[in-house]
């Protein structure tokens, strides 16, 4: 996904339980829950960064190199836009 | 000078909308006909035919009209007001119901939740024979008016177990539950708690070898409130909440309310375990958090 990215707030209700965040998809009611580096990247998609700065944001963030985070941020990014609850532009 | 007697709104409500007077129900509601073995929320009111012959109809702000038939079983007339009709009226006046079975323990409920033939009675009945005095069976209610806390509702009075139950807990049985439910009443043996209370506890029976009291923390929380007892439908189809709406529901009481899972096997030496296990956590809520 290129540009800047952004949650499709009317998609989707979420709520933070101990360290992880429910997401409900609201189409289709199924949810799923985000915690470590799903939730890290979650919390950074804020309308102001693409998915490079979201990567670079959370290798600094783990600790963790660039390539390695990528590739684990594009698929989650990916799976969230098929979904339609994160759109680009 | 007499005291003023302090009760809760939503007792109240209930003592006041769960009134029954003896009539004739309608066989449809909404346009839609009920046949007998069938139940329909509609219109703000719920319709209950029973096979045996027996109706329930609840209007709000009226009332209970219950249609007996010739020879009808008195047992089964109490088990439907007591049990489905409760529960419906319960629902249409926007209180929350949870399948479980709950004890008190020094001003909070503790509940006890699993699918049906888990447990839940027998062992609030255990509980009750080490002092915990019985808050309800088999449908916990829930006032959500407040949104700070969760309020737990007093349930009926009596419990209802197996043959199996009575055995292993020792209590003496009183009259049949009736409507061949294989179940005979029991006056629980700790007591009962005749006011509201918060929900401290949500705890789910499993059953594995080896006993073990776990918490349940994160998502989990909010996943194990989907439940398909008869009663979250009652639910669903008075309230007809939609999905952010559910969401939120079962988002609060998943962020406000503790849950733990109660393993242990079905056995009598599990049972036992198991008591000691549950005993043990709730006497010490004071000390420390169970999840």
């Amino acid at each position: 996904m290129k540009g800047v990215l952004t949650k499709a707030q009317e998609r989707f209700s979420e709520t933070a339980i101990d360290d992880e965040i429910v997401v409900m998809n609201l189409d289709t009611g199924d949810f799923f829950s985000l915690e470590g580096t799903a939730r890290a990247a979650w919390l950074l998609i804020d309308g102001t960064r693409d998915l490079a700065a979201i990567i670079t944001a959370l290798a600094e963030q783990f600790g963790a190199p660039g390539d390695v985070v990528a590739a684990d941020v594009e698929l989650f990014v990916g799976e969230l836009g098929r979904a339609g609850l994160v759109v680009s532009g | 000078m007499q005291p003023k007697v302090m009760t809760h709104p939503a007792m109240d409500l209930m003592a006041r909308e769960t009134r029954w007077q003896l009539g004739c129900v309608p066989h449809a509601l909404g346009g839609i006909a009920v046949e007998p073995g069938y139940r329909i929320i509609a219109e703000g009111q719920f319709l209950l035919r029973c096979e045996s012959g027996y109706g329930y109809h609840y209007v709000p702000g009226i009332g209970i009209t219950v249609e007996r038939p010739a020879g009808g079983d008195p047992a089964e007339e109490a088990l439907w007001l007591n049990g489905s009709v409760y529960a419906a009226v319960a629902c249409l006046n926007g209180l929350y119901p949870l399948h479980a079975s709950a004890v008190a323990f020094q001003g909070a409920v503790y509940a006890f939740t699993g699918p049906s033939g888990a447990g839940k009675s027998t062992l609030v009945t255990g509980l009750g024979q080490r002092g915990f005095p019985l808050f309800c069976d088999d449908t916990l209610l829930l006032d959500l008016s407040d949104p700070t806390q969760a309020i737990a509702l007093p349930g009926h009075k009596r419990l209802k177990l197996t043959d199996h139950a009575l055995a292993l807990t020792g209590t003496s049985r009183q009259e049949p539950v009736g409507a061949d439910t294989g179940k005979s009443y029991v006056e629980p043996p700790g007591g009962v708690i005749g006011e509201p209370l918060p929900l401290a506890c949500l705890i789910f029976l499993e059953e594995r070898p080896t006993p073990a009291w776990e918490a349940i923390a994160g998502a989990e929380r909010f996943a194990r409130l989907a439940d398909d007892h008869y009663t979250q439908a009652l639910y669903g189809e008075a309230q007809r909440p939609d999905l952010a709406g559910l969401f939120r529901l079962r988002a609060r009481l998943a962020q406000q309310v503790a849950m733990a899972r109660l393993i242990r096997p079905l056995s009598p030496q599990g049972f036992a375990a198991s008591l000691d296990l549950a005993e043990w956590q709730l006497r010490s809520q004071n000390k420390e958090q169970v999840a």
